[in-house]
């Protein structure tokens, strides 16, 4: 830890050097910039001036400075610039972090434009929802448009997706989270960064947080959260509640700030069909080293033991058979139209695991009841049992019927739907019934 | 002598008609010359009494004049006598016996009448004087004119008269003002003006043959110092600084360009406007060495003329009536009847050690409570008062108790500011008439100097903040603040030298 201080200590030095080294010229433009732009724009300016840049003599032109050959830079006022300031940008200084995002799944949130979210936006919509709507959050490609005064097209102007795919090559905005112009780290850190997109009925993450005993002990006691603080370890700089960033990105005694958001996460509760991931073992023991700064070990342990349990609950008893029966419905055409999402069964499906499916696995993974089943996994089950299955049987298709048929009837955690309730409530007493659910529950992740 | 002028005028009034004539004559010339020493005199100085004395009373006097002879060919019918027989009658034998020149009568009539002559011409130039004076314009017309006269009076022009701006020399001018003027007391009589009186004003005379007789481009050259003094709004209004050394040259060819430039000898800029009021532009145009014209177009403004904002003077068909060649008052619209904004006008007084910043919060409640809403100016009197008063009285009680002498000065001179600058009457309110001087609020040199107006080849028209002028200081605890040496740990360190280069490099041009 002191160390690492120290080695700041010394990168900010030499980094202060370099531009009090560099051309008159520069500095020159350093000092104009703020000339017009505190008259013009003033809560820009303000917000700058009252941030850690303008602490440390960082100016607008150390970020949107530009180089002639650039694709994005255009001359304004005497001065080679550009409106775009990348992740490749805000590297030159914060290399550690810029590396991280790169290699984050935040990163690839602009590939968007070629999964079924943006299909569905470009056709149930259309083209100003696309942009407005996905790539707000997503992030598009910059078009570079030579008309524009500022080189940027306005069809991918404002752009500050996560995933902004930049002409320079690099991937994301770091001002997605850390707000232009002020850059404030106490900003970024609270679970308002986050919840501009992660929130709604396909990820209501923001939501559940404020559901659960940790988003509504933050709100209780925003005030005591040593936010401004520079290191800002769990349990040794602040103890009163995590936020998004405590648990994905921040420091704890053992692990050092990361960007890379991934880092702390076993499962993918994105896609249809929940999956672990690379080294998911290693990054379940990151997330319980930060549960444990506060958390006795045995009640992380006891929370993921339940959590997985709800993932493996989801997969196997609903998401793996829908899956299985669209397939089968389309590998053997019997949809009336042939467009994706032209038929009301492929809607459903859609909502079974892109909403609720994964209003559930989120619910249990951050604790917060009300979405694990009643937004969750409650209307799961509704919309398998009571609007997928019938909009299948109406296809009349022999195959597909007998295939229903056999999974309702055959597996035990289906075949209660042909049953009496008086059996069924008794074996919920005797624990037969839980019984059925044991091979979910495990004490590991592979 | 005397009574045989009697004896004409007794002989004259030869019935009631002409003694009415004779008696409104005399009487109203009587009247005239009473009104006109008291005028001379200054024991009377109100417009209305110049009204009635140069236009009422000449008016009667030719009334007067004309009943005579009335009145006398009216006897000529009721007697059925002919005129010769009435002179007769009327006169002795001595006053109508032909002489060389004609008789008496004759003569007496020929000398009257030149007197009267020599009267109208004396009464009516008296009259034509009277209305070119500032008084006449100001207070003649006073509920449409009195917002005007009140600002005026306290302008850097409060010595120029109206006419001198407002109406051109010559017979023709004159001839038009005094239509224009009949025409304004229609609208006034018939209570048909609009409130508040529209501007730009579109019949003013040409600003570079009336700004110009004092203030030729030539004269604008080097840098002018401003200091403009605001006040914060904490507990002791503190005073912040904004020093601009504006760069005011007209640019002659070869020589260090400022502001002026819009005017000098050589250079033209004209302009469409896209509203009524000159705030946004359509285009620019600036002549070429060439003679051509570049034009910067608003590319905010839909060029299809689809938009609301391309309505009116931008459309297509009156383009050619509505384009501008700068002049003065596309930049100095407010050089005389300037109405101040509610901080601005709190700050200068504050400057000017009209209100006493000793006042705890005296900036923020002064703005506070000239701003309020009132419905008519006795409102407003009270209104000010009671907010001012209020305060103190209920936040600091102990200022209250022992400065009431600066809270009451306070409480008058913001009765006073309101009073000058806001007129319910005219509809006249905070921000009716702005000025477009400097950009505040992003008006002003902004309309032009927007990077929303672009030339075909892509090039603006420059913003750049020192192109006018060099900044000393900028809302800064002095007001030479970045003449002093830069402090490295200040954010805005970089800024405070390159603004102190640009002054001292300028300076040295």
């Amino acid at each position: 830890m002191r160390t690492d201080r120290i080695l700041s200590g010394i990168a900010l030095a030499l980094f202060l050097l370099v531009p009090a080294g560099a051309s008159a010229q520069q500095s020159e433009a350093a000092g104009k910039c703020m000339v017009c732009h505190k008259e013009k724009s003033p809560g820009l300016y303000q917000q700058w001036a009252n941030g850690a840049h303008a602490a440390h003599n960082v100016t607008c032109i150390d970020c949107h400075g530009a180089n002639k050959g650039d694709a994005d830079a255009f001359m304004h006022e005497g001065a080679q610039i550009a409106t775009l300031v990348t992740p490749k940008d805000c590297g030159r200084c914060h290399e550690k972090e810029a590396a991280e995002v790169q290699a984050s799944h935040h990163a690839t949130a602009g590939q968007i434009l070629d999964s079924n979210d943006a299909y569905l936006a470009h056709v149930a919509a259309g083209e100003p929802v696309a942009m407005t709507g996905c790539e707000n959050c997503h992030g598009s490609k910059v078009q570079i448009d030579p008309n524009s005064p500022n080189k940027l097209s306005k069809k991918s102007w404002p752009n500050s997706g996560i995933g902004r795919i930049n002409p320079d090559g690099s991937l994301g905005s770091c001002n997605a989270c850390h707000t232009r112009h002020a850059f404030d780290k106490a900003q970024a850190r609270q679970p308002e960064a986050c919840g501009k997109c992660h929130l709604g009925p396909d990820h209501p993450q923001k939501e559940i947080y404020e559901e659960s005993k940790h988003g509504n002990t933050y709100f209780t006691n925003v005030d005591k959260m040593n936010l401004e603080d520079d290191e800002w370890v769990v349990g040794v700089d602040y103890f009163i509640a995590p936020t998004c960033a405590t648990c994905h990105m921040s420091a704890t005694q053992n692990q050092k700030p990361t960007h890379d958001v991934g880092q702390r996460i076993a499962w993918t509760l994105r896609p249809p069909v929940s999956k672990t991931l690379e080294n998911a073992p290693a990054k379940r023991e990151n997330m319980k080293d930060v549960c444990v700064a506060c958390h006795g070990a045995t009640f992380a342990d006891g929370h993921f033991y339940q959590y997985d349990a709800v993932v493996r609950l989801y997969n196997d008893k609903f998401a793996k058979p829908s899956t299985e029966l669209m397939k089968m419905i389309k590998d053997k055409k019997l949809l009336e139209n042939p467009a994706a999402f032209s038929n009301d069964i492929e809607w459903t499906y859609w909502e079974l695991w892109h909403h609720e499916g994964r209003r559930a696995r989120h619910g249990a993974a951050m604790m917060g009841p009300d979405y694990t089943w009643w937004h969750g996994m409650y209307e799961v089950a509704q919309h398998f049992y009571f609007k997928l299955i019938p909009q299948a049987q109406e296809l009349n298709d022999p195959e597909v019927n007998a295939w229903i048929d056999k999974l309702l009837r055959e597996d035990p955690m289906h075949s209660w739907l042909y049953q009496e309730t008086g059996k069924l409530k008794e074996g919920i007493k005797t624990g037969d019934m839980q019984k059925i659910y044991d091979k979910l529950f495990s004490e590991t992740i592979k | 002598m005397l009574d045989r002028y009697f004896r004409f005028v007794r002989a004259v009034s030869i019935n009631r008609i002409g003694l009415l004539g004779v008696a409104l004559t005399t009487a109203s010339f009587i009247t005239f010359l009473l009104l006109e020493l008291a005028r001379l005199l200054g024991v009377v100085t109100q417009a209305y009494v110049g009204l009635i004395s140069y236009m009422a009373f000449p008016a009667i006097f030719i009334l007067g004049l004309l009943l005579i002879p009335i009145g006398w060919k009216r006897a000529q019918q009721q007697t059925g006598l002919s005129g010769q027989d009435l002179l007769d009658a009327k006169f002795g034998e001595d006053d109508t016996r032909k002489g060389f020149f004609g008789s008496r009568v004759v003569l007496s009539i020929g000398a009257m009448t030149l007197m009267n002559l020599l009267i109208l011409v004396v009464a009516t130039s008296r009259m034509l004087h009277f209305m070119e004076e500032p008084n006449f314009c100001g207070t003649a017309c006073h509920t449409v004119m009195n917002p005007e006269w009140v600002t005026y009076q306290e302008s850097p022009h409060a010595r120029v008269a109206c006419v001198d701006c407002h109406v051109g020399e010559g017979v023709e001018a004159l001839i038009d003002s005094k239509l224009s003027g009949l025409r304004q007391i229609m609208a006034v009589v018939s209570n048909s003006y609009e409130r508040p009186i529209p501007t730009p004003v579109h019949n003013l005379r040409p600003a570079r043959e009336t700004c110009e007789r004092c203030h030729w481009p030539d004269k604008f050259y080097g840098q002018r110092l401003k200091t403009i003094a605001h006040f914060a709004e904490d507990e002791k209004s503190t005073p912040e600084y904004t020093t601009l050394a504006l760069k005011i040259d007209s640019g002659r060819r070869g020589e260090v360009s400022g502001i002026h430039w819009h005017v000098a000898e050589d250079n033209e800029v004209r302009y469409l406007a896209a509203n009524e009021t000159r705030t946004k532009m359509a285009w620019v145009e600036v002549r070429q060495a060439d003679g051509s014209y570049k034009r910067y177009t608003n590319r905010r403004i839909a060029a299809s003329g689809d938009s609301a904002e391309a309505s009116g003077p931008a459309t297509a068909g009156h383009e050619a009536d509505a384009v501008r060649t700068l002049d003065c008052i596309d930049c100095h619209n407010r050089a005389t009847h300037i109405y101040e904004e509610a901080d601005d006008a709190v700050d200068h007084r504050i400057e000017r050690g009209l209100l006493d910043r000793s006042l705890p919060f005296l900036r923020r409640e002064a703005v506070a409570a000239i701003s309020g809403s009132y419905s008519s100016r006795e409102q407003a009197e009270a209104g000010i008062k009671s907010h001012i008063e209020n305060f103190y009285r209920r936040n600091h009680p102990d200022v209250a108790r022992t400065e009431s002498p600066k809270i009451d000065q306070a409480v008058a001179v913001l009765q006073d500011t309101y009073q000058r600058n806001i007129h319910p009457q005219m509809r006249i309110e905070w921000g009716t008439y702005r000025s477009h001087l400097g950009h505040k609020g992003g008006g002003g040199c902004f309309r032009c100097h927007d990077p929303a107006l672009q030339a075909e080849d892509g090039s603006t028209i420059s913003a750049d903040c020192t192109l006018c002028h060099s900044i000393l200081a900028q809302d800064s605890p002095a007001a030479f603040a970045y003449l002093g040496e830069a402090d490295s740990t200040s954010r805005d360190f970089r800024m405070h030298e390159y603004l102190k280069a640009e002054f001292l490099s300028y300076s040295r041009k």
